[in-house]
């Protein structure tokens, strides 16, 4: 054994976890070496100061996951289990026959009502009440055909009739665009024509200026001849 | 069997039994731990606040996480390793407040301690740095020591608990002691002020 050695036995031999030999080996070691001796009982007295430090215990128990049941509850509990059977099969059983006892008195409680007649199947809540009218005889129904029949003519004839005013009056304003579109024409065609007399008109008149002046040279050339 | 053995047993059936839809189990073993889990936490930030909310938040987390405990005998190490990380964590969101307080421990006082006529004063006030020592162990010596010295726990545990090896955890001891040692010595506190009553 050398120091390092001896020292890293120091922990375990201070927390008596050592082996019986170790320990006895150690001892033997420490005996000739004081400065060990010494370092092992300094960190031995670390630990007899340290024992000293105080500590605060909680004043209550901290968490609580879950409270506790009551008297009550237990008692429920044990009452249920003791009621629901075991067997899976029973226990089926058990919750149809419990929902049929909770239908009933739940029917009982609404004044639930039931029945089958011609009519077909009728499920009420609360008191029955009379019934006011069965149906409608046929001389009814014959009636009432008629009215919807006249009803539905006079809905079609009022929508023909407003489609034809409608194409009407799409015609109309069509014939006017057309009208409007040959009289616009008219307009252009017109003033087309008197311009272009109007262009003749000058062109005359330029020539007529020309000859009068040519006639009026010639006849001033033969005054001076004469 | 041994004492603890036997609480290792006792733990594993109230475990068990919260598995099986018992969560009285778990509220024994509440009571049971609660103390330890409390001690540890308040050892390690000198906080009653701190210590209480540690061990709630221990209690609380150990509920949700039960069912991944793979060996209930060892409902004990795996309940410190919860209360550890969440110190550390605790430590991690804090550090920088802490850190300075420390710094502030570091100049303790000396010569107004060691001569004070008032015997319980003295004591006091030596139970004070004693604590305001531990706190300025590193965070991993000082979790080693509070678990050694004050938990009782076995190297091998505590190995098992910080998932480090066992020379490790020795080794930590060592040093942490060490430096205690010298803590002591530079604030000229040793074992006589606490031998008076």
């Amino acid at each position: 054994m050398n120091k390092e050695t001896a020292r890293s036995l120091f922990m375990d031999y201070l927390y008596d976890e050592l082996e019986q030999d170790q320990r006895k080996e150690l001892e033997q070691f420490l005996a000739e070496h004081p400065d060990l001796q010494n370092e092992l009982e300094e960190l031995g007295e670390v630990r007899s100061m340290l024992e000293h430090l105080p500590v605060q215990d909680p004043a209550e128990q901290l968490v609580m996951m879950e409270p506790e049941q009551s008297g009550f509850q237990d008692w429920w509990n044990e009452l249920i289990g003791s009621l629901i059977p075991k067997n899976g099969f029973a226990r089926a059983g058990f919750a149809v026959a419990s929902l049929l006892i909770l239908f009933v008195v739940m029917g009982a409680f609404t004044k639930l009502n039931i029945s089958v007649d011609d009519n077909g199947f009728e499920l009420a809540f609360g008191d029955k009440q009379e019934v006011l009218q069965q149906g409608v005889t046929a001389q009814q129904v014959d009636y009432l055909l008629q009215q919807m029949k006249e009803e539905n003519a006079l809905m079609v004839a009022d929508a023909v009739q407003q489609v034809q005013q409608a194409q009407d009056e799409k015609l109309e304003q069509s014939l006017i665009n057309f009208a409007d579109y040959i009289e616009e024409q008219r307009i252009n065609d017109l003033q087309m024509i008197s311009s272009g007399i109007n262009n003749m008109e000058e062109v005359y008149y330029d020539r007529f200026r020309q000859t009068d002046q040519v006639l009026g040279d010639l006849i001033q050339t033969v005054s001076t001849r004469n | 069997m041994n004492p603890g053995q036997q609480e290792h047993m006792e733990d594993a059936k109230l475990v068990q039994d919260f598995r099986g839809g018992n969560h009285q189990a778990f509220n024994k073993l509440v009571a049971r731990w609660q103390d330890r889990i409390h001690h540890f936490a308040y050892r390690f930030f000198a906080s009653s606040d701190d210590a209480a909310e540690i061990t709630q938040k221990t209690f609380i987390k150990a509920y949700h996480k039960l069912d991944t405990l793979d060996d209930v005998e060892k409902f004990g190490s795996w309940l410190y390793t919860i209360a550890n990380n969440l110190c550390l964590d605790e430590l991690k969101r804090v550090g920088r407040k802490r850190a300075t307080s420390y710094e502030a421990l570091k100049t303790a006082p000396q010569t107004e301690t060691t001569t004070s006529a008032d015997d319980k004063v003295l004591r006091n006030e030596g139970l004070v740095l004693l604590h305001k020592a531990l706190l300025q162990l590193p965070v991993e010596q000082r979790v080693v020591v509070i678990m050694k010295e004050y938990e009782g726990l076995k190297f091998r545990e505590i190995a098992e608990i910080l998932d480090e090896p066992e020379n490790t955890v020795k080794s930590r001891l060592y040093y942490g002691l060490s430096a205690l040692k010298k803590t002591f010595d530079s604030w000229n506190i040793n074992k006589e002020v606490f031998d008076y009553e």
